[in-house]
């Protein structure tokens, strides 16, 4: 592991999670419920970003991971009594397994075939899920875990950290390389010795795990597991956008585009109900159409200076 | 004897299934072939076709068939406006479609078909609607066909065939299918290969919005703004068990879901009819990425 020269983006966001780490504290109730939501959807961000936005494989059935996590946390929870906390780890765990199993046959295909597959999967999933009533059928479940906005909260702050962690180890770690080639060039790099099916696998599996363990948290924080909303694409469409909008790949751009997706969705939310997503589907179509490096992206670009502190 | 009637009649109905299903995928695969491009808002189109159908039936009194007409005209319009908003800027002066594109393209249409479904809600709300319309049946020996299924699948048919003679035998029509082989040689024969793609991308939405209003003979109380989400991935599926291209492969991946889904429903409930007819895709993807038939 080599990890030279951590720059100010690192620091900054180590300071920032710092911050979050004392904020419950400091501020009410109220504030802190909307920053389980924006850790959460931080912690989704970061998840897609290990494999659409560092090898460019856009996973439109991403939130099927997310729906494993919230089941498993569901079913553990309310069959064998199973502490949340440990129903968030087996969370993790089955999103790690299922992204294996998933990935190891769709990431042969590239492109739209992979992107496709990933969406029928996502839909199968749900219809699968429908027809079992070990799950709950289309009905779900409904938890009784009382309301717990610390361990929530410190357990999705948790969550993100090692994301970050991760994202950096991976972004300044011999790793990277390997990652980057593959999405310039996946061909040219495995013909220079890069082992892409296996880099490309182990970022799936990392994007699964914490999509479950986010899933899992979603179903502790809203008491229940429901198929239409758990394994509804528009999960995959917001962590799409985040990290769009922020800039695919980087280590910043994940928090960046939670920030400026979910703040304005959560004030549309109480101003003009159902038309958040409306606002957030355009603005994915206005962003992948005109400016696709997301906000990172292009001020690495226009800017010299920039570009040495972002990353 | 009824034995025999119950199967025959399953097969029958699989069939006419497989062809409404055929010619609403039949769009996709006509742009996915042309430009390799991959519309995921594919199902949200098919979705607007309906509402039109519907809509055309509520102030017109339209039934479905004539709906389709209208549909199919006012594809080429929504076509040619897609192009030149989402294709365009990506394909323009480009041998052939970049990965970078490709990922520009999929994950823009994806915004669109969340923007256009959560929008439809607003506009249309979320309740289930449809078409009350049924010409009868028609006897046919001991089985009782009904009639709107059967104009639907006969035009169906014909769309499709129409397709193949107009990409087979016209000029134009060979320009789209020389553009789909090399747009470079295309060019350097005379056609303008913006001209060619926007072409062929708006007779794709036409064949589309047209599918949709078919597709409401099939489903009474089923239109719905979310009925993209179980349209698109048959689509996908079908396209690719015909291989991304062939004009006909869209009948045979059609015809081959309607059956598969038929007979499962005969086992299972219909949620997983349809979870195993979508995860078809994957096994065809692995051993027959060129589709079923070469």
């Amino acid at each position: 592991m080599r990890i030279a020269g951590l720059g100010v983006t690192f620091f900054g966001l180590l300071a920032l999670m710092l911050l979050l780490l004392i904020l419950p504290f400091a501020f009410p109730f109220s504030t802190s419920v909307i920053l389980i939501n924006l850790l959460f959807y931080t912690a989704l961000a970061y998840s897609i970003n290990f494999i659409t936005g560092m090898t460019g494989y856009v996973s439109f059935g991403h939130v099927v991971f997310l729906g494993i996590g919230a089941y498993a946390l569901g079913a553990s929870a309310d069959v064998y009594g199973l502490d949340p906390v440990l129903g968030v780890l087996l969370g993790a765990a089955l999103g790690l397994v299922f992204a294996l199993a998933i990935g190891l046959v769709t990431l042969r295909f590239r492109g739209v075939y992979f992107a496709i597959s990933t969406v029928v999967i996502a839909l199968a999933a749900l219809n699968i899920v429908l027809e079992l009533p070990q799950l709950g059928g289309s009905q779900g479940i409904i938890l009784n875990l009382g309301f717990q906005p610390y361990s929530w909260y410190y357990t999705i702050w948790g969550i993100v950290l090692f994301e970050m962690l991760i994202t950096y180890y991976i972004n300044r770690g011999k790793l990277g390389f390997g990652i980057r080639a593959i999405k310039s060039d996946e061909d040219a790099a495995r013909s220079v010795g890069v082992n892409v099916s296996a880099l490309k696998l182990y970022l799936f599996g990392l994007s699964g795990l914490f999509a479950g363990a986010g899933g899992a948290v979603f179903a502790w924080t809203t008491s229940g597991v429901f198929p239409y909303e758990t394994f509804s694409l528009n999960f995959s469409l917001q962590m799409l956008a985040m990290i769009i909008i922020g800039g695919v790949g980087t280590a910043l751009g994940p928090i960046l585009g939670a920030v400026v997706v979910y703040l304005p969705s959560y004030y549309f939310l109480t101003v003009a109900i159902g038309t958040q997503l409306i606002i957030i589907g355009f603005a994915v179509v206005v962003i992948a159409l005109f400016i696709p490096e997301g906000i990172v992206g292009t001020l690495k670009r226009r800017s010299a200076s920039l570009r040495e502190l972002l990353e | 004897m009824v034995a025999l009637a119950v199967i025959l009649s399953d097969l029958l109905f699989g069939i006419m299934l497989g062809c409404v299903f055929a010619v609403v995928a039949h769009g996709l695969n006509l742009i996915w072939g042309v430009v390799k491009v991959v519309n995921i808002a594919h199902g949200e189109f098919i979705m607007l076709g309906a509402y039109g159908a519907y809509f055309l039936n509520v102030f017109g009194g339209f039934n479905p068939l004539l709906s389709a007409v209208v549909d199919g005209a006012l594809g080429i319009f929504v076509g040619y406006a897609f192009y030149f908003s989402f294709l365009h800027r990506e394909l323009r002066g480009k041998e052939r479609i970049t990965l970078r594109s490709e990922m520009v393209t999929l994950v823009s249409t994806f915004g669109l078909s969340l923007f256009m479904s959560n929008l439809a809600v607003v506009a249309f709300t979320g309740d289930f609607v449809g078409i009350n319309w049924s010409p009868g049946t028609v006897a046919l020996g001991f089985l009782e066909l009904p009639l709107g299924a059967l104009y639907v699948t006969i035009l169906a048919v014909l769309i499709i065939s129409t397709s193949v003679v107009f990409l087979d035998r016209t000029y134009i029509g060979n320009a789209i299918k020389a553009y789909s082989q090399d747009i470079t040689a295309t060019q350097l024969v005379g056609a303008n290969p913006t001209k060619v793609a926007s072409l062929a991308t708006a007779l794709g939405f036409s064949i589309t919005m047209a599918g949709g209003a078919l597709l409401t003979v099939w489903i009474p109380t089923g239109i719905n703004p979310y009925m993209g989400a179980l349209y698109a991935p048959i689509s996908f599926v079908i396209v690719v068990l015909g291989g991304p291209g062939k004009m006909l492969g869209s009948l045979l991946g059609g015809l081959t879901l309607g059956v598969v889904i038929d007979v499962l429903q005969a086992f299972v409930p219909v949620s997983l009819a349809y979870a195993v007819a979508f995860l078809l895709l994957i096994p065809v993807l692995l051993f027959r990425p060129e589709g079923i038939v070469k």
